[in-house]
């Protein structure tokens, strides 16, 4: 309907603020890539070891994995950034809803 | 794909591909009105073989079909599409928009909706309805013999497909397109509660998309969820049921209490008493909503600790309930009340869903509830709120907004007619049914012995029904007559307060010439107030961006549709059935790639023709 | 402007895909979708976990779980994702080719997981963990199928928009389906996140 919004049109001072940014984006996304791997492969590794007893084992790995959950939300889907506070309730509320149900289905069923 | 193209088509094919929201409203008032007396016959049946003791009318398992099919349709196929269609006709207006965030996927949810129901109902004619319940519990439905829960299954997995997309649509269309100076808390108490129950729908469908899959998956391709023999769970299909049944109610009854709002405080010629704490209690009746599943299955067995939590959790939502009745009662305090057929059926409301909302406490105290749990009771108490509450309020909306969707005004006389007879037709046919429960008339049997003595009852309940039957027969003659030979009205026939007075008569398709300045809550009544025949625009008159209109919804409908069937066959049929699963998916992925593929930037309206068409209107 | 004319980089707008009324509607809408998705697959797995130790007659899950072949799906599914991202960052600088070079190794990357899960789901079979062995099998199926199903799709997808649009440039009208795209592909990132924690990792120790 706004199909004829003019963009801004960007200067060559922005451009250079805008360069500047999505490099130090390009350092967190990757910063975040290799601590996503790291993550995983400590999670498989605390499966695998018989040092740690394997409940421990379990609520840890469901820790390391919330870990990614943030990574990948955050840093790699933005749901930082500015203009995200619509996505972001819609997200915590199906996190929520999620919660729920996931705990109705282990805890409440016999 | 132009819109001049386009006009050189018939009238058929316009409404077969139109996306224009108040069209669409229009199609889905009139599919769900349909369906409403599909599933009303269905009722009347179950009363006819009720009336008296030992009847053998409708016994057996055709009795549990029409039981179930007359749940199914009501709630899937009448009350929710009946909701969207109010929603598509008056939110966009309320906000001061030109159209929904996403007109091509509004017809989509259309066209999905219209032939699940179609599959669902052609069950009747294919070797038997669907007969487990329109919960389908596990092990019945995964038992039951034939193909009936077949249908129910594939059916309302394409309606409530359509359903979810709706919802999404209009959270969209709410946060995204309303008028410069609409902020939240300007917005009209409809298109809030539209707004709570999208995203009620966007949260509580997934969960039924999965248990139908689930149950399909059970049916058709053998798997274990919840046959215990194999390490399956029945109780899994229950949670999962409910965490999306429970949210449904809700997602029901929200718009009703908008409609009501918004009709009372018109008629009472007043601002809505107590704005902020109704819209309040709209948002936490929604979070409840999700938070309160279980209080349907009190007597599986959950143990008291979860039975206690989810009793609280239940009566909690009695607050914000009674913060709404009393805000309409403190509207009407004083106002200048109008009794027009619109706010009869609003005033019927209020001590009618106070009714209803009362025997929810009683049901949510889980201990009484061994007692009532699958009793008459519960039937007697589901219908207070659901007939006594939504039909109600749909009914009200239907007379306060007709002149807007259709530019007719309903016959008023007609119209107390219509309320009156349904009216004292419900209370006859649901009162007497408390008492009914309480004697121990369990429900969805199909006979009773003489001796137990719920004869006279039931028979004064059957009568009820009669009643409502005639109230439901003199609104179709009511709709008759008036087109017929209805007189035109003005755009603002009721002295309105909301933004969808403020257009001309008939609806000009892009709504509104130039998007309105919105300056408090009641926008129109601001301007009337401060002396202002129009709106005061926000924009000057320019060309309108438009969606073209496309058949693609239709088709992918009509792809799924026959996927629908080779699902349902696929058990007995075999290769055939394989088939037409092929053929059908393969028909809708050929729309969503040509829907991807042809690049649709819609069409422009020009300012000349505009100014032009905008003169016709005035003259 | 017109939404289907090339963009350059003198008017290139900050985000593309928001720059109008349509990209905004589909970014929001289809974060509430993905919203609605989560509990899709959350009743899944609560499903899943409510049957995790219901073998029936099938094998038990810390026999037949290969978990070399596990993380080697993952470490390919996380690559993608980081593939997509980088396309998604060639995007906002107005760099089409590279974009759509980063969005074709993002689909080869997803074709390998998904031939990679297709042999795991074969061996299975072979060793009798089947759809209908038991209701462990038919939720493991159902879970991890799902999700397969979204890759499958995502790289439909992908192919549909990387085949129409090449040799045109962004535009405000394409620039909004190819960051959903990126969207998606990282939700199903997320969730297979949860499948290699809850369903195998979990599935190893019982």
């Amino acid at each position: 309907m706004a199909s004829n919004e003019q963009p801004n049109s960007v200067h060559h001072h922005s451009s250079l603020q805008k360069k500047i940014k999505l490099k130090q984006e390009r350092r967190q996304h990757n910063v975040s890539f290799v601590m996503m791997i790291l993550l995983t492969i400590v999670a498989f590794a605390a499966i695998a070891s018989d040092a740690i007893s394997n409940s421990v084992a379990v609520l840890f790995i469901i820790v390391l994995a919330g870990v990614q959950v943030f990574f990948q939300l955050y840093i790699w889907m933005h749901l930082g950034h500015k203009g995200h506070e619509f996505p972001m309730w819609g997200i915590a509320s199906g996190l929520l809803i999620a919660l729920i149900t996931v705990g109705t289905l282990v805890g409440l069923i016999w | 794909m132009s819109n001049a193209h386009a006009a050189n088509k018939s009238v058929l094919w316009d409404w077969l591909t139109t996306v224009d929201h108040k069209k669409i409203g229009i199609l889905y008032l009139v599919s769900g009105g349909f369906f409403f007396l599909v599933g009303g016959l269905e009722a009347v049946l179950i009363r006819i073989q009720l009336m008296n003791p030992e009847m053998t009318f409708l016994t057996g398992n055709l009795y549990n079909q029409v039981l179930t099919m007359h749940g199914t349709t009501m709630i899937f196929l009448a009350a929710m599409p009946i909701i969207f269609g109010f929603m598509n006709a008056v939110v966009p207006l309320q906000i001061g928009a030109r159209d929904v965030a996403f007109p091509f996927v509004n017809s989509l949810g259309f066209w999905l909706f219209f032939f699940g129901g179609i599959l669902l109902n052609l069950s009747w004619f294919l070797g038997g309805a669907p007969d487990a319940g329109w919960t389908a519990y596990a092990p019945l439905s995964t038992t039951s013999t034939g193909h009936g829960v077949d249908f129910y299954v594939l059916g309302l997995q394409i309606a409530g497909a359509g359903t979810l997309m709706g919802g999404i649509n209009f959270l969209v269309t709410i946060i995204n397109m309303r008028a410069p100076g609409m902020t939240f808390m300007r917005m009209p108490l409809f298109t809030w509660t539209a707004f709570v129950t999208s995203g009620l729908i966007l949260f509580a469908f997934p969960a039924l998309t999965i248990g139908l899959f689930l149950l399909m998956f059970e049916r058709v391709f053998e798997a274990n969820f919840f046959d215990a023999n194999m390490g399956g769970n029945a109780i899994i299909w229950e949670h999962i049921f409910w965490i999306f049944g429970h949210p449904e109610v809700y997602i029901l009854i929200l718009p009703a209490f908008g409609i009501i709002s918004e009709v009372v405080a018109t008629f009472s010629r007043k601002r809505l008493f107590g704005y902020s704490a109704m819209v309040f209690a709209t948002v936490l009746i929604g979070f409840l909503g999700f938070m309160v599943w279980a209080h349907h299955m009190f007597t599986v067995g959950l143990g008291p600790v979860a039975n206690s939590i989810f009793a609280v959790a239940t009566m909690a939502i009695a607050i914000p309930t009674g913060v709404k009745i009393f805000n309409w009662v403190f509207t009407m305090w004083g106002g200048k009340i109008r009794f027009t057929t619109a706010n009869l059926f609003s005033v019927g409301f209020i001590p009618t869903f106070v009714m209803g909302g009362v025997t929810g406490v009683m049901l949510a105290v889980a201990p009484a509830d061994y007692q009532y749990h699958d009793s008459y009771f519960v039937v007697a108490h589901f219908h207070y709120v659901i007939v006594g509450g939504l039909i109600l309020g749909l009914f009200s909306g239907l007379y306060y907004w007709y002149p807007r969707m259709f530019g007719l005004m309903l016959n008023e006389a007609l119209g107390k007619w219509n309320f009156w007879t349904f009216f004292i037709g419900f209370h006859l046919t649901f009162f007497p049914q408390h008492f009914l429960g309480l004697m121990g008339m369990p429900r969805r049997y199909f006979t009773y012995p003489e001796e137990f003595g719920l004869g006279s009852l039931n028979f004064i309940s059957t009568i009820g029904a009669v009643f409502m039957t005639v109230g439901t027969i003199i609104f179709i003659i009511n709709v008759v007559v008036t087109h017929a030979k209805g007189k035109k009205v003005s755009g603002d026939p009721w002295d309105g307060r909301t933004l969808e007075w403020a257009i001309p008569n008939p609806t000009p398709h892009y709504n509104f010439l130039q998007t309105p300045l919105v300056r408090g809550l009641d926008a129109l009544w601001i301007e009337k107030m401060a002396g202002n025949k129009k709106m005061t625009p926000a924009e000057p008159v320019g060309d309108i961006h438009m969606p073209n209109n496309s058949v693609l919804p239709l088709f992918m409908s009509i792809g799924f549709f026959i996927a629908g069937f080779g699902f349902i066959y696929y058990s007995s049929a075999g290769a055939p059935a394989l088939i037409a699963i092929i053929v059908g998916l393969g028909i809708g992925l050929a729309c969503m790639f040509l829907r991807s593929w042809i690049d649709d930037h819609g069409h422009h309206l020009h300012k000349e023709d505009l100014l032009k068409e905008d003169k016709g209107v005035d003259a | 402007m017109d939404v289907g004319e090339r963009l350059t980089d003198q008017n290139f707008p900050e985000s593309p895909e928001k720059a109008t009324l349509e990209g905004k509607n589909k970014f929001l809408g289809f974060w509430l979708f993905l919203g609605g998705e989560t509990v899709l697959f959350a009743t899944l797995f609560g499903t899943y976990l409510g049957l995790r130790n219901s073998f029936g007659k099938g094998p038990e899950a810390s026999e037949i779980f290969q978990l070399p072949m596990v993380f080697a799906a993952t470490i390919i599914l996380l690559t993608s994702s980081l593939t997509s991202v980088y396309a998604v960052l060639a995007l906002k600088e107005n760099r089409v080719k590279q974009m759509r070079r980063w969005f074709f190794i993002t689909l080869l990357l997803g074709l390998s997981f998904l031939g990679l899960e297709i042999y795991e789901f074969v061996e299975y079979v072979h060793e009798g963990h089947t759809f209908t062995s038991g209701a462990f099998g038919s939720a493991f199926y159902t879970l991890v199928g799902f999700h397969g199903g979204h890759v499958l799709f995502g790289c439909l997808w992908i192919t549909a928009l990387l085949v129409r649009n090449s040799g045109r440039g962004l535009t405000l009208y394409n620039a909004p389906k190819y960051y959903l795209f990126a969207l998606y592909w990282h939700f199903v990132d997320v969730v297979w996140v949860f499948i290699f924690t809850v369903v195998y990792l979990m599935g190893k120790v019982g």
